[in-house]
């Protein structure tokens, strides 16, 4: 069956050439935030009357679920993944008020292994933030990372345990169990706290904006290459700002 | 051929299909090339479809298409060093009730017997490269040609890679491992899950040695598995496994002679894993059976039973880098001629004893790559110990 060999060796040898999820060129390419301090000081500084950026994002074309393999040697039904998780998206700001790069106090989030999937799907978080994983399973669950923003393998522990990662440089860290391959997720690391991830309707609310001109970005698994973005102004008296994004 | 063309093709429909709302089609594909010195004179590691399982290019495509939450289609394509396409995996997947973790699977089903079976291979489940001698190491049993005499079987001691009888098929073929891990067979399997437990049973139509897609001897092979969840991270089971293995012209044949059929296979099997942190331990014992009609002298003390045992650890001490170890031991059961060994007891083939050692790279989630060294041990045959160097590159996606 020599084409249908061409064919396999073709899929095969793509994922090489494809830009990994966990590889550089998509971590680089939609890296959230600014990290530099030039980017900082372009920003507006923090100013005590503020606005809020609202809107939704639609994802879509979300299509098949790529992140589950066939699972041929399984005896049973495999966990369905939740088809909402696709359309978690991060909205964030690319430019941010001054200050907003100060030092936070230490921070924690929770990322649950429950059902055999993480929950949230998606998660963001500031530098230097410390994520739970709770193990909310009957079964063991082994969390790791390959992504250069944050690698980590905590290894195995049972149900009722918990260990924590503390997520100390800025970019998209993908999660994963190493005993259960249909379990991912996203943890987005931004270096301030202008970001918020939408709801299952896809809605999202930014709000303490300081008066200023702002690039707002959004991020989504689905994107591969530059994320959309906005130019949005918050007056110097505050206000709402609504802006919509589609995702196709 | 002509199959693997059309379940290729309906494969690829599968994956050009626009899937409604709620269904799901899930494609992965895995390429894997292992490199390695030739092992044409002691055969150590050659597989069911003589290849070697230390110097072999592998494809492999599958995908489930899943139309609603309680029915899958799963399918897996495979061909080694380039050669036919083989559906190593076909069949479809049945949730009766969505309450229940009960699941009915029909078609070339993954066996339900031990725990190695059903890993999948090159990514993360086969922490080395080779294979555990129960699952691989060619016997010089075969289900097609069986010996006359005891004096046969002790002439084919570690010649399980092309062994030859005067019963049955005359040409020269391949002897058939413990449990191949290289086929899967084709029936009809239950699975559910209570609590710590999870039972699972099979009814197909080859057996743990001769996995089989077309029958021929007409029997059944009835498999099952117990296995039991006492702590997280600790799992063990206990297997058992009877079906006909000899095709039915022996069959038959000793059923003539003898009034009754002498050609069955019986297995069992424990299991257990158990892993914490960055440690997993696994190990298996085989035990199996199996009935030979007897038609010459001297006879061959009936039944001949065949064991083996591993025990294999990795450790991963970052989340790239990882060792791993296996040690395994093949024996069997023994049988006396005359010609050969003075009449004493021997084993009726050779007992093997294996280490393999390894170490590995998680180069991206689905890229990785590992090498290893294997030293093997036979008391018998033209080369009785061999050390191989072995290094692979696996990528999915």
């Amino acid at each position: 069956m020599p084409s249908f060999v061409v064919v396999a060796v073709v899929f095969a040898l793509s994922a090489l050439s494809r830009p990994s999820a966990l590889g550089p060129a998509r971590e680089a390419a939609t890296a959230p935030g600014p990290t530099s301090d030039a980017a900082t000081a372009r920003g507006p500084t923090i100013a005590a009357v503020t606005g809020t950026i609202r809107g939704r994002v639609e994802v879509r074309g979300s299509g098949g679920v790529r992140e589950v393999r066939p699972d041929p040697g399984a005896l049973g039904m495999t966990p369905m993944p939740d088809p909402r998780d696709r359309r978690r998206s991060v909205v964030y700001l690319e430019t941010a008020p001054r200050g907003a790069f100060d030092p936070d106090e230490a921070r924690r989030a929770r990322m649950d292994q429950r059902n055999e999937r993480f929950v949230p799907h998606v998660l963001a978080v500031t530098a230097g933030t410390w994520v739970d994983f709770p193990n909310g399973d009957k079964t063991y669950h082994n969390v790791f990372s390959l992504s250069k923003a944050n690698e980590f393998n905590l290894g195995r522990y049972p149900a009722g345990r918990s260990k924590a990662e503390r997520f100390e440089r800025p970019g998209i860290v993908r999660v994963f169990c190493e005993i259960h391959s249909h379990m991912s997720a996203f943890i987005v690391v931004f270096a301030h706290r202008y970001y918020a991830v939408t709801d299952d309707d896809g809605r999202y609310r930014l709000e303490g904006v300081p008066p200023g001109t702002y690039t707002l970005a959004v991020w989504n698994e689905t994107i591969h290459g530059d994320p959309p973005r906005r130019i949005v102004t918050i007056g110097e008296s505050g206000g709402d700002v609504e802006v919509d994004f589609t995702i196709r | 051929m002509n199959t693997a063309r059309r379940l290729a093709l309906l494969l690829l429909l599968f994956c050009l299909r626009p899937a409604p709302a709620a269904a799901q089609v899930t494609v992965s594909g895995e390429a894997t090339a292992t490199l390695g010195a030739r092992d044409e004179s002691a055969f150590f590691n050659y597989t069911d479809y003589e290849h070697n399982a230390l110097r072999m290019f592998r494809v492999s495509l599958s995908g489930m298409w899943r139309p609603v939450s309680r029915l899958a289609f799963v399918t897996e394509l495979r061909s080694e060093d380039v050669q036919r396409v083989i559906p190593y995996a076909l069949y479809v997947r049945v949730r009766p009730w969505a309450g229940r973790a009960f699941d009915i699977q029909a078609g070339r089903i993954p066996p339900v017997f031990g725990a190695f079976g059903r890993r999948s291979y090159g990514a993360s489940e086969n922490p080395l490269i080779g294979y555990p001698l129960a699952y691989q190491y060619l016997t010089s049993l075969r289900p097609n040609a069986v010996p006359a005499s005891a004096d046969d079987l002790l002439d084919m001691r570690a010649r399980g890679w092309q062994a030859s009888y005067p019963i049955g098929a005359k040409d020269e073929a391949p002897g058939v491992p413990l449990v191949t891990a290289y086929r899967w067979d084709t029936g009809v399997q239950a699975h559910a899950v209570a609590g710590r437990f999870a039972l699972s049973g099979a009814v197909t139509i080859g057996t743990l040695s001769n996995p089989r897609v077309d029958d021929d001897n007409r029997g059944r092979q009835l498999s099952g598995r117990v296995g039991w969840t006492p702590l997280p991270g600790l799992a063990v089971g206990a297997s058992a496994a009877r079906g006909e293995f000899l095709t039915r012209g022996i069959g038959d044949a000793s059923e003539a002679i003898f009034g009754h059929r002498s050609s069955g296979q019986q297995a069992l099997g424990v299991d257990a894993e158990y892993s914490r942190d960055h440690w997993i331990v696994r190990g298996e014992l085989i035990h199996n059976r199996w009935q030979l009609p007897v038609f010459g002298q001297p006879v061959i003390e009936t039944p001949i039973t065949a064991t083996a045992a591993f025990v294999e650890t990795r450790y991963r001490f970052t989340p790239r880098y990882f060792a791993a170890a296996r040690a395994d031991r093949l024996t069997f059961s023994r049988i006396r001629g005359e010609a050969n060994f003075d009449g004493q007891p021997t084993p009726w083939d050779a007992p093997v004893t294996r280490i393999e050692l390894g170490g590995g790279l998680q180069i991206l989630r689905n890229l990785s790559a590992r090498a290893v060294v294997q030293h093997n041990w036979r008391d018998a045959g033209r080369v009785r110990t061999r050390t191989f160097l072995s290094g692979q590159v696996a990528v999915w996606f």
